[in-house]
């Protein structure tokens, strides 16, 4: 179980671009507006025109294309399953046929129309949190959900569970990665045997995690209370976020673009 | 139980946590685009030991967390592309399946293997139908195809995935460990 060692935790590429610098509620915001883009647009000249958008975030992030084509390599297998069940299982006029495979015009219009939908949902995405720090999104993502308080939405709770939630996953997997070694140590065996004897043999990894990991939930329940750790109300920031003139006009002029864009298109 | 705020909040972060790196133990399956993980075993015990609003918002936090782009959901992926992606209905499914579980599980407070596997597996199934809607939307498959693609080749392995839920969560509630 080589997997659980050498894990980079998210994306994010440190840099000083103008993506870079920007404030992480315009780039939320702007990518929100690039989906619903995606969404509404229905014809190959709106896909070339989200296209160009995603290109022109490219090339002000200054990140090299391979990082953003990488984050398309998982979903390969998705796009190419899309495109096939698209091309051949949509009826209308026939283009060609292979024993019972009939390729139609609609099929490959819908096929290619939905495959770079895919592509570039995955890219515009990408680029958010290519050029912003999982900590940015969070602060981003609380000062954002902030007018969602009077309707009783927990902005900082969610943003204290997603910071505390990340701190957690490497510790967790450190201790996963020391549970085994002592199991294994102990004689046992994680890498032979059929379906149910593998299921069997997570127990003895999963109960000594578990009493572990609540045990460290709680030692940092008690470390927070006695730090008086009262929730979002009066707490101060160490980084305060700041919404520039850049800020203004990038957002105003995603959304006329996506605006326009979703109407002709 | 009854624990303070913060212990709740601690735990849910926690719960999200375990969500995230179950992720992380990902076998992919050729031909289809729904790899092996144990995202359901930490999903439905969610729900059982947090209970039905905290269990959901463990799943919810473990959504947004992929949401930033860590690499949490299967066959480690990640970006908030995958929230309304081909396998999005699932992710949703989670956070539904987590609170319907929990819902269940106040009500009828189950001890014996049995009741507690039931209750997973109708978690279990909000959860496919969540993810056929969601792939019928997102890449205009109809029922079929998206049952066969994405529900069919993981009942198998699901189920046993549950099992060791099942298996934890008596151990769990032994230790008097939860919510």
């Amino acid at each position: 179980m080589a997997m659980l060692r050498n894990i980079t935790i998210g994306q994010y590429i440190p840099g000083e671009s103008l993506l870079h610098r920007l404030d992480p509620r315009t780039k939320i915001l702007a990518t929100f507006l690039f989906i619903v883009l995606l969404f509404l647009v229905d014809s190959f000249v709106g896909y070339g025109l989200a296209a160009l958008l995603i290109f022109a975030a490219i090339y002000f992030s200054r990140i090299p294309l391979k990082f953003i084509l990488r984050g398309i390599k998982p979903l390969l297998v998705i796009i190419i399953l899309t495109l096939s069940l698209h091309l051949f299982m949509t009826e209308g006029r026939v283009i060609f046929q292979i024993w019972f495979l009939k390729v139609t015009v609609e099929g490959l219009v819908r096929g290619l129309m939905m495959g770079s939908r895919l592509v570039l949902l995955v890219m515009g995405t990408s680029i958010l949190t290519l050029t912003t720090s999982p900590i940015m999104l969070t602060d981003g993502i609380e000062s954002l959900l902030k007018p969602g308080r009077k309707i009783g939405v927990p902005a900082h709770e969610l943003a204290m569970m997603m910071t505390i939630a990340l701190r957690f996953i490497p510790t967790l997997l450190e201790e996963i990665d020391k549970i085994m070694k002592a199991q294994m140590a102990r004689g046992a065996d994680f890498e032979s045997g059929n379906i149910i004897q593998r299921a069997k043999s997570l127990i003895p990894i999963l109960v000594p995690l578990f009493v572990s990991a609540f045990r460290r939930a709680d030692d940092l329940a008690i470390a927070m209370e006695a730090r008086g750790y009262r929730g979002g109300e009066g707490r101060t920031k160490f980084r305060e976020l700041k919404f520039s003139k850049v800020d203004g006009l990038v957002l105003t002029l995603t959304f006329v673009y996506v605006v326009v864009v979703s109407i002709y298109f | 139980m009854n624990q303070t705020p913060i212990v709740k909040l601690c735990y849910v972060s926690l719960f999200a946590a375990l969500t995230a790196i179950g992720g992380f133990i990902s076998v992919p399956i050729p031909f289809s685009p729904v790899p092996i993980t144990l995202q359901i075993t930490f999903t439905a015990m969610a729900g059982l030991v947090l209970g039905s609003r905290y269990g959901a918002l463990s799943q919810l936090i473990y959504l947004l967390l992929g949401a930033l782009g860590l690499p949490v959901f299967s066959n480690r992926t990640g970006g908030f592309a995958m929230l309304y992606g081909p396998t999005a209905g699932f992710l949703w499914g989670f956070v539904i399946c987590a609170f319907v579980i929990g819902l269940i599980q106040e009500k009828r407070k189950f001890t014996q293997p049995g009741a507690i596997f039931l209750t997973q597996v109708i978690g279990l199934i909000i959860t496919y139908f969540c993810g056929v809607i969601g792939l019928m939307l997102v890449l205009k498959f109809n029922a079929l195809q998206a049952f066969s693609t994405g529900v069919a080749p993981f009942i198998l392995l699901d189920t046993i995935k549950l099992v060791i839920a099942t298996l934890l969560v008596i151990r769990l509630q032994k230790a008097k460990i939860g919510i």
